[in-house]
């Protein structure tokens, strides 16, 4: 399963995009994530690890206070799906531009 | 960071709606790029075909007489002017495997406002090797594939 797949996979879950969702705007603890996507501690719980295991965020302890822990996003991950994405997306700019020409030619063509 | 599946290209054209939906689809085969990089099996003279309707088929034809084509999904919604929407399958998906194609005809001062959304990416279960007996999904690697092709021969227009 190559990484993009693995990523796929992770996010093909509601509440695991609502996490990452959450997680954009900053690192969060456990419980604030629960709070936030109204899921019982231990069912956010196995969400953060499949997010963990494909490597989409990583869990952090925090400086001055070794017991808490915090989650953030893994950047490259994403930068990877987004790569995909605009591959897509490339793929129809080429066509509507495509569409495009050919609508305009033959509008032009049946008022002349 | 884009956690979202969903691809949202636009672009204005100089027709009013009801003709863009009908050159949409009618004249899909004039419009679609031609080649490995845009038809199923680029390699082979086929014709793109839209059949009007909801449950209609989107279809590339190899040979129309003898009933040869590979179908790339159903219609769904069908409201000219204004929307279409329709499934959209490469050739190596598994059964049950599909995304979505949503396109929106709105009225522009130049004409047409045409959006066209494509969704679904994520919900492809592409990891499951039960579904797909073999280590390697084979929709994404070749797709893969595809789209990186297309990529590099943009470059080298470009260049």
């Amino acid at each position: 399963m190559s990484a993009l797949d693995a990523t796929f996979a992770a996010l093909a879950d509601p509440t695991r995009r609502r996490v990452v969702e959450a997680l954009r705007r900053g690192p969060r603890r456990a419980g604030e994530l629960a709070e936030t996507t109204q899921m019982t501690p231990p069912a956010l719980s196995r969400h953060l690890r499949v997010l963990r295991t494909q490597g989409l965020v990583a869990e952090e302890r925090i400086e001055h206070d070794a017991r808490v822990r915090v989650y953030r996003l893994q950047r490259e991950r994403f930068e990877e799906l987004q790569a995909w994405l605009t591959e897509i997306e490339v793929f129809w700019t080429l066509q509507l531009g495509s569409f495009k020409t050919h609508a305009e030619r033959r509008s032009r063509v049946k008022r002349a | 960071m884009n956690p979202n599946d969903s691809v949202r290209v636009t672009t204005v054209v100089a027709v009013e709606p009801a003709e863009a939906f009908d050159l949409f689809t009618s004249d899909i085969d004039a419009w679609w790029r031609r080649g490995p990089r845009f038809r199923a099996d680029g390699r082979r003279p086929s014709a793109m075909r839209f059949e009007p309707g909801i449950g209609g088929r989107l279809l590339e034809v190899y040979d129309a007489a003898g009933g040869d084509a590979f179908e790339l999904g159903r219609v769904l919604d069908w409201e000219p002017p204004k929307r279409l929407r329709f499934e959209f399958r490469g050739r190596n998906f598994q059964p049950g495997e599909v995304t979505f194609v949503a396109v929106r005809f709105d009225p522009d001062p130049a004409g047409t406002l045409v959006t066209l959304e494509h969704s679904g990416w994520a919900a492809l279960r592409l990891d499951h090797p039960v579904r797909h007996g073999a280590p390697e999904p084979a929709f994404i690697a070749s797709m893969g594939g595809w789209w990186s092709e297309l990529l590099g021969s943009l470059r080298r227009r470009a260049s």
